[in-house]
């Protein structure tokens, strides 16, 4: 059974507490989570090495700027973190940063991971618009009675995986009455466990409740299918993926903010995909006319072929398209279907090897 | 910046638009082009591409003058013909900005003009992408309603103080439309290619274009003006380095401002490549320093370097900003700097490609008064420091 620490305070200011002790007694040399940058307002994420900053900190502010999973393979691609570091992230952001370290991306080594039972992010829209401030006491609200949260992404409400898996420290928020008075912080690895020592705060055993855990997967998972609905994407075929992609403008910004998209230079983007000029004269030849938008479809379908294995939902992709796109639909959908088929879920256990570089003599017979 | 004084007048059956892809038509169906270059709306109807043309029938469903600019029409060219001139003909129907960056794309090599005839049009401007896919019906609407009066109020904000919305001179052809009251359109050549088009589709250049040019004096001089004004209220909100910071800190670095640029055609981004992926030491040193390190890093970097690169040619077309998921107002901070740098080096972009980029020209007396302010500050600070 894990170790419980309760602190005396709400989850936001008990976690910076603990973020404070850990910075302040040397556990850690530098802490990575969210922050409010001077008084313009714009939340980023930020690597704090002065317990000082720590008061600027949001470390449970509902918005993801870039999926930090992303940023720490940038961190840590050319070496381990040299320094012991904290970080705060959400679930689909550790995640996406397992399966960048399986893809030899970055390194887990160093780095205290510190995430929390998730009820969302807002759009990035929303950040645009300045009002998300004005939906925190309805966001907390709902998280603290384990309800859907209205206005965050698509999606998170149609989000299951939101415990994490591999944290050292699970902030409990979800369904967590009693987290604007205390923080419950279960800690789940000896390193988790150990590196609190010596901070004040109640310490017991416990476990994660959880049935309150299935009926909020539940809803979520009722959710993900009324949403699915909306989107008239139940059967993705090639007519509805045609017409979906249609408006899509090539700048393949989804892939750029897509933390499974790890290639240095996109296939896409490669000097092999250029088109010669004998290619427009034979398209013009045949067909009369050429859609100088025809590859984005291809680009689409082969991305979603090339992440689905590691798509961890993090719905970063819609948040930045330009053309509404609701590529996170699209990618959840093709994401669980592969996902299920080989029996993985992306960036649940390190030790679990990648379905594409695993060899199995025996697999999909029916189909070969 | 108009070469001859005499333009053909061209009948519109109603819309100017129907003006434009009649003439296309009739000049692919006398082989005048192998294939025409235009805007169209896709199949499924919410959204724009660029098609190429050869088969007349399609054409009739172009639009010429669609209300966005989902992509910009230098870059579709560039792919046309970086690799090669090809031996197709074609006529590019395009925006003069599109115009425009298509010209500087053929200074920096990337385009191939041999085969290319540019042909413009008077641009009432396109709306913002995000309110187009917010609702394509009512946005089809707004546009319609606000093109056929000039009324730059719904159009993307570097639409607004487009002061390059007719003819820049660089294109072969240019299609005027301020003003003909969509009854007829005003055929312009702009170089021999264009004239000679003209000559082939046997139409003659009879048509006095000075009433037409006066009205485009008159708006431009307007929207000069009103760009001065804009660009001076944005300048007071950006300058200086905290100020800056301010302008960009909500910037996710996702760089898509860079991807969807007309200029910005390296095949790898500076700030994408491993020059800009640091050790681990490194990220923390920096952190250590102030205290604290933004996370993604060096966002305003980009930007800046972004604009060294490319603000002598931009063209203020808007991409950068229709792109933005932070709806930063790239466009109009770029067109703070590209302007003031442009003028710099009485540089216009895309007006002609007789005249080299000002980084490739090398002009021994020019910026002396810069290097005598440097030189004044460092002895001044050279005596401070004795």
């Amino acid at each position: 059974m894990p170790k419980v620490l309760r602190i005396n305070k709400g989850s936001e200011e008990g976690l910076k507490e603990l973020l404070r002790f850990l910075l302040e007694n040397g556990k850690v040399k530098g802490v990575l989570t969210l922050r409010k940058m001077g008084e313009y307002g714009a939340i980023s994420y930020s690597l704090i090495t002065n317990p000082d900053d720590i008061d600027s900190t949001l470390p449970l502010f509902p918005l993801m700027p870039v999926n930090l999973g992303k940023q720490l393979s940038r961190l840590t691609l050319i070496e381990a973190a040299t320094e012991p570091i904290a970080v705060v992230l959400r679930p689909c952001e550790l995640r996406a940063f397992v399966e960048l370290v399986k893809r030899t991306q970055g390194s887990l080594e160093n780095i205290l991971f510190i995430s929390s039972t998730c009820g969302g992010v807002y759009p990035l829209e929303m950040a645009v618009e300045g009002n998300i401030a004005e939906h925190l006491p309805e966001y907390w609200k709902a998280v603290g009675q384990g309800e859907l949260v209205p206005n965050t992404r698509l999606a998170c409400q149609a989000c299951e995986y939101f415990v994490p898996y591999t944290a050292d420290i699970t902030v409990s928020l979800l369904n967590n009455k009693g987290m604007e008075k205390e923080t419950t912080l279960f800690l789940n690895t000896e390193k988790g466990e150990s590196i609190v020592e010596g901070i004040s705060g109640k310490f017991s055993e416990g476990d994660m409740d959880t049935t309150t855990i299935e009926q909020i997967r539940s809803k979520r998972k009722a959710e993900k299918e009324k949403l699915s609905d909306e989107v008239e994407l139940r059967n993705l075929g090639i007519d509805e993926i045609t017409k979906t992609f249609s408006r899509c403008i090539g700048c393949r910004n989804c892939s750029k903010v897509c933390p499974a998209c790890y290639c240095h230079v996109c296939f896409f983007e490669a000097e092999t995909s250029q088109h010669e000029p004998v290619y427009y004269e034979r398209e013009l030849e045949k067909e009369g006319c050429i859609n100088m938008f025809s590859d984005t479809l291809f680009y689409h379908l082969v991305r979603l072929f090339h992440v689905s294995t590691s798509c961890t939902a993090c719905g970063q992709c819609a948040d930045v398209c330009p053309a509404n796109i609701p590529l996170w639909a699209i990618s959840l959908k093709m994401g669980e279907a592969v996902q299920k088929v080989f029996d993985y879920l992306p960036g649940k256990d390190i030790e679990e090897g990648l379905p594409i570089t695993t060899f199995v003599p025996e697999e999909f017979a029916g189909i070969v | 910046m108009t070469t001859t004084r005499k333009g053909a007048l061209l009948p519109a059956e109603g819309s100017v638009q129907k003006g434009i892809i009649d003439f296309a038509k009739q000049a692919l169906k006398q082989g005048a082009f192998d294939a025409v270059l235009i805007p169209s709306r896709v199949p499924a109807g919410d959204s724009f591409a660029y098609f190429l043309v050869r088969n007349e029938a399609v054409l009739e469903g172009a639009s010429p003058l669609s209300p966005i600019m989902p992509v910009q029409g230098a870059r579709v060219i560039s792919s046309i013909t970086r690799r090669g001139k090809g031996n197709n003909r074609i006529a590019a129907i395009m925006r003069p900005c599109e115009a425009r960056a298509t010209i500087e794309l053929a200074k920096l090599g990337q385009v191939d003009l041999e085969n290319i005839t540019i042909i413009t049009m008077d641009c009432p401007g396109v709306i913002p992408l995000s309110d187009y896919f917010d609702d394509a019906g009512k946005g089809d609407k707004v546009f319609e309603d606000a093109s056929q009066n000039w009324n730059s109020a719904p159009m993307r904000p570097v639409c607004r103080i487009c002061d390059k919305f007719s003819s820049a001179g660089g294109e072969d052809l240019h299609i005027g439309t301020l003003g003909t009251n969509s009854g007829s359109i005003l055929l312009i050549p702009h170089s021999s290619k264009g004239e000679s088009i003209l000559n082939k589709l046997g139409i003659s250049l009879k048509e006095d274009i000075s009433g037409w040019a006066d009205k485009v004096n008159k708006l431009t001089e307007e929207r000069k003006r009103e760009r001065d004004q804009a660009n001076d209220a944005l300048r007071a909100d950006i300058e200086g380095i905290d100020r800056l910071v301010e302008a960009f800190s909500a910037c996710i670095n996702c760089h898509n401002c860079m991807r969807v640029c007309p200029i910005c055609y390296c095949r790898q981004c500076n700030f994408d490549s491993d020059k800009m992926k640091f050790t681990f030491e490194d990220y923390f040193t920096r952190a250590e320093a102030r205290g604290r390190l933004m996370v993604p890093t060096d966002t305003l970097l980009f930007h800046i370097g972004r604009m060294l690169h490319m603000s002598l040619s931009c063209v203020s077309c808007g991409m950068c900003e229709d792109a933005c998921p932070m709806a930063i107002p790239v466009a109009q901070i770029f067109a703070v700097v590209g302007d003031r740098n442009q003028e710099a080096f009485d540089y216009v972009p895309g007006r002609s490609m007789d005249e080299p980029l000002p980084l490739t020209t090398f002009d021994e007396e020019e910026f002396l008064e810069v290097e005598q302010s440097y030189a004044g500050v460092s002895s001044q600070q050279e005596g401070q420091n004795a």
